[in-house]
């Protein structure tokens, strides 16, 4: 059964179409990649699958829920990690994460988990400004699991995490429908079940078994 | 509604503690507002006769500098660090977010105006009374909800400094003239009622405030 069915996911910025038409289908607890070239679409894609964008035409269902109507419901089980970690350098990890436990509505007892899983127990007291960029990336993930989303969507979230990237990923990707976009083939390959491939905001084919493309 | 208020309070607190810890406005906008005192000071002719005509002008028009750029900070800031998006994310609601975001602005802008009331006693000679502080704090709280909403509007556009003041000031300018006539009367400078423009703040703060609200989940939400 199909968690999120994407028809037409069309995205202009102006003159510029940065998504042609997309169709895509997810089922519940698959893990899809989306590949290709710098400016193919993929950020617009992955923006609009958890609903931080309004696609400019085409229709979005989520867990059976109008994504473009009903977006806040859709957020209490959507964790999205963006480009950008989009953190509070002068919070610590563990101050990042309460507050945005507050935000979410959910017991504060997560944080300590969520720190754990993505490897950062041992620095949860220090600012988020004076972590690695690789830290502040694993302190993203971990927030985006805090609500324990049921769909996760992740934007090149292997950039800068470090050789363990494979195996950090697939713990919290574990009992999730993921969304991943990534340059990494290898790693798509590792954790994906099924990849779409775009090339200048147009699917390229139909997903399909990422060995296949490979 | 426990929990919007619940989001505000974590939003007001972390704006704080982050300002807090780095010190990077209010220290600035306290030497700013100190600044323009002393530049006033040295440009009027001050004299006992004249100093409550003059100061009222004086101290309004360093309160809406300084909170230009302490509401211009507030979602400046969450723009360039990209963390506006990841707090949108949430199921939070904007309003609240928006609440927040405002009333922590509103108490920093608070901590500047406690540095510059005395300061205007001071270079000015005028008296330092409880009706001047509040003719102030209420005015600051319905300028407060009209900054950070535009403050919201443009964080995203290039040209936000420019920007912001341009839509600001005109919708500030009931505020000024309402509040620099309260601040006249508890001054001396003036013999209109004290009362009634206290009664036309309150009035001006409840429309702007029920209206940023309205409006401020459409500009954070798109």
């Amino acid at each position: 059964m199909s968690i999120l069915v994407g028809n037409g996911l069309t995205q202009w910025f102006g003159s510029e179409v940065a998504l042609e038409s997309v169709d895509l289908a997810i089922d519940a607890g698959e893990h899809m990649a989306v590949l290709g070239e710098n400016g193919a679409g993929k950020t617009t894609l992955l923006r609009i699958l958890a609903t931080a964008a309004r696609p400019t035409s085409g229709r979005l269902e989520i867990m059976g829920l109008d994504a473009l109507r009903e977006r806040r419901r859709l957020r209490r089980r959507i964790g999205f990690v963006a480009h950008a970690p989009g953190l509070y350098p002068a919070l610590s990890a563990t101050e990042n994460l309460e507050f945005f436990c507050t935000l979410h509505g959910v017991s504060r007892t997560r944080v300590a988990e969520a720190l754990t899983m993505v490897g950062l127990g041992e620095v949860a007291s220090r600012p988020a400004g004076r972590l690695s960029r690789g830290m502040q990336q694993r302190l993203a993930i971990g927030r985006a699991i805090l609500h324990d989303p049921k769909l996760l969507v992740l934007d090149e979230p292997d950039a800068s995490l470090g050789s363990d990237a494979a195996e950090l990923l697939a713990s919290v990707m574990r009992d999730r429908t993921v969304v991943l976009a990534t340059h990494d083939h290898p790693l798509a390959n590792k954790l994906c079940q099924r990849t779409l491939v775009l090339r200048h905001g147009r699917s390229v084919g139909t997903p399909t078994r990422l060995h296949l493309v490979q | 509604m426990t929990n919007s208020i619940a989001v505000a309070l974590a939003v007001a607190r972390k704006d704080l503690t982050a300002e807090w810890r780095t010190r990077e406005l209010v220290p600035a906008l306290a030497q700013f507002v100190v600044l323009a005192l002393i530049i006033a000071n040295f440009g009027f002719q001050i004299d006992s006769r004249n100093a409550p005509s003059i100061a009222p002008g004086v101290l309004w028009l360093a309160i809406v500098f300084a909170g230009l750029v302490a509401f211009g900070r507030a979602f400046a800031a969450e723009r360039e660090q990209a963390s506006l998006e990841a707090m949108l994310m949430t199921p939070a609601s904007p309003t609240a977010i928006f609440a927040g975001k405002a009333l922590a602005a509103t108490l920093l802008l608070i901590v500047c105006e406690a540095v510059l009331i005395p300061a205007l006693a001071l270079f000015f000679g005028t008296p330092l009374s409880a009706a001047v502080v509040f003719a102030v704090l209420l005015a600051t709280i319905g300028m407060a909800s009209l900054g950070c909403l535009f403050a919201a509007m443009v964080a995203r556009v290039r040209a936000r400094e420019l920007l912001l003041p341009l839509l600001t000031l005109p919708l500030w300018i009931p505020f000024i003239v309402v509040g620099g006539q309260a601040v006249q009367v508890a001054m001396g400078a003036s013999s209109g009622s004290y009362d009634q423009a206290l009664a036309l703040l309150v009035d001006f703060d409840i429309l702007f405030v029920v209206l940023t609200s309205l409006v401020a989940r459409f500009v954070l939400d798109e």
